[in-house]
């Protein structure tokens, strides 16, 4: 691995990475069925965010070409 | 290959660097680096990339076995995190996430999440740094997690609670803002938040206890690639829904005008047929709120700079532009009266606005109601305004309100007993000092108004 030679990346931050990814997990988790209880009752608000979800779209991977290259 | 031009930047990464070859920008990597550039190139995994508009564009041009050398895409002008609005800065950190997602489920990793591996570029934020993916070690966590912290969300969390003010804190700490600093200036209702203690409180704790662990005893932990998804994930979801404290609507700011509509109107036919007449395909707005003058412009533009140093105006045009989709509008945050500096090592890593703008050099400039603010609020002399103006652009457009003009009443009043130092303020010394740098092409009353617009023409030295 290339990195080990580049930066600090703080072993601190190595070690409280487990504890910060477990707390996300749980929050995650919560909002989801949050989420699911809204949507059953029907209380979801569309939202018309200027960004987009995490996710990559497929469709965005595919097809363009290199014509708008430039 | 040229390797005697390395870019003054590039450093940090040994997997290669940036130099400049006949004024292009490009990237020699070496062949510590050549496992995963191939690995990268064959899986199909850059292609992605570039199809999404997520990472810039390169093309191979050479390659031996000792050096590769790669161009990317040409980008005309360059903004910094400290440049950047909220919404902005917001969207970087929001790409950092995205891309380290997507590279984990394709077995790689970001091994640095600075925030200058970013910029601004066709209406959007794209990862410029071709050489910051290695490949993912399973169980591994992501060690660019506290550059993460300390390069977006801390900032952005600032700005949150402390204004948007905060962002230019990065001109300052180009490493990120310290992870203590960070747990410090955020309010204490921050830590009841169990993620943000986590993210940010407890962080700052950790890297506390273990920085003088030299010997590297402690053992860094295991993180299952499914937890790091989570984290990432958390990230993600808190970062896109944050909003500034203090975020007042926009777009109303030309109802605050002091002119009327008709003025308006012939104020933006005056811009628009002075640069249709000039041909113009670049520009810069000096002053610039959310971009209305250069939208009125029916030329097209190649790229058109709108700064202002209000972060609402330029989130305003911020979003404006991502809901048009368009490309050709490039907003940053930026003070005339102290625009950014050369900094980092040997004052070279990242350029001046000055420096940046004179490469650029616009067709150009446009100061639309902006001189009264620098000469009576900033106290700059016509004579020094007039030489700034004239170091990048051959062309000004500029607006001079007049003595009698509510806003320069107002702020002559704000001068108290010094006001009759300003008694230089008249059209009259503005347009002999502005004609040591320029040749006026045309002027312009605006009718109904005190306001006068000028066409000028730079000298030739």
């Amino acid at each position: 691995m290339i990195q080990i030679l580049y930066f600090d990346p703080g072993l601190g931050a190595l070690i409280l990475q487990v504890l910060a990814a477990a707390i996300a997990g749980v929050v995650l988790f919560s909002k989801n069925l949050m989420y699911k209880i809204k949507l059953f009752l029907g209380m979801t608000k569309n939202d018309d965010d200027v960004f987009d979800d995490i996710d990559v779209k497929d469709s965005d991977i595919e097809s363009k070409s290199h014509s708008d290259d430039k | 290959m040229t390797t005697n031009n390395r870019h003054s930047s590039s450093f940090r990464d040994p997997s290669g660097f940036i130099f400049v070859d006949q004024g292009l920008i490009k990237r020699s990597i070496s062949p510590l680096y050549f496992e995963q550039y191939f690995k990268l190139k064959s899986s199909g995994f850059f292609e992605k990339l570039h199809n999404a508009g997520l990472l810039i564009r390169h093309e191979e041009i050479s390659a031996s076995e000792s050096e590769i050398n790669i161009q990317p895409e040409h980008i005309p002008f360059f903004t910094y995190p400290y440049e950047w609005s909220f919404n902005q800065y917001k969207e970087a950190a929001l790409l950092t996430l995205k891309i380290q997602k997507f590279a984990l489920e394709h077995g790689f990793s970001l091994k640095d999440a600075s925030a200058f591996n970013i910029t601004f570029h066709n209406g959007r934020m794209v990862f410029i740094d071709t050489l910051s993916f290695d490949f993912y070690q399973e169980n591994t966590p992501w060690r660019a997690y506290k550059q993460f912290i300390t390069h977006f969300f801390g900032p952005l969390l600032l700005a949150k609670y402390n204004g948007a003010e905060s962002l230019k804190l990065m001109n300052s700490f180009i490493d990120g803002i310290p992870s203590k600093m960070l747990s410090s200036m955020l309010p204490y209702k921050t830590k009841l938040n169990p993620f943000l203690y986590t993210n940010i409180h407890l962080l700052a704790k950790y890297e506390d206890k273990h920085n003088e662990d030299y010997e590297g005893k402690s053992k860094a932990a295991n993180l299952s690639k499914k937890a790091q998804l989570n984290l990432i994930k958390g990230l993600y979801e808190f970062i896109k829904k944050m909003t500034l404290n203090e975020a007042s609507e926009w777009g109303n700011y030309y109802d605050k005008t002091n002119y009327e509509e008709a003025a308006f109107d012939q104020k933006a036919d005056i811009i628009n047929s002075w640069i249709q007449q000039l041909s113009a395909k670049t520009v810069i707005d000096i002053g610039g709120n959310d971009g209305t003058f250069v939208r009125k412009i029916h030329q097209e533009l190649d790229l058109a700079l709108v700064c202002d140093i209000d972060n609402n105006a330029v989130d305003a045009n911020f979003e404006y532009l991502k809901q048009k989709k368009e490309t050709h509008m490039l907003p940053f945050v930026f003070d005339v009266l102290n625009p950014s500096a050369n900094i980092g090592f040997n004052n070279k890593e990242r350029d001046s606005f000055l420096k940046r703008i004179k490469a650029f050099a616009p067709d150009v400039t446009m100061a639309l109601a902006v001189i009264h603010h620098m000469t009576l609020s900033g106290n700059i002399p016509f004579e020094m305004s007039a030489e700034f103006f004239a170091s990048f652009s051959e062309y000004l457009v500029i607006e001079f309100p007049k003595r009698n003009d509510s806003w320069v009443q107002r702020l002559l009043k704000t001068k108290g007993e010094f006001k009759d130092h300003f008694d230089f303020y008249t059209a009259e010394n503005f347009k002999t000092s502005y004609l040591r740098c320029f040749d006026i092409q045309e002027k312009l009353n605006i009718e109904n108004s005190e306001r006068i617009m000028f066409l000028l023409k730079r000298k030739d030295v």
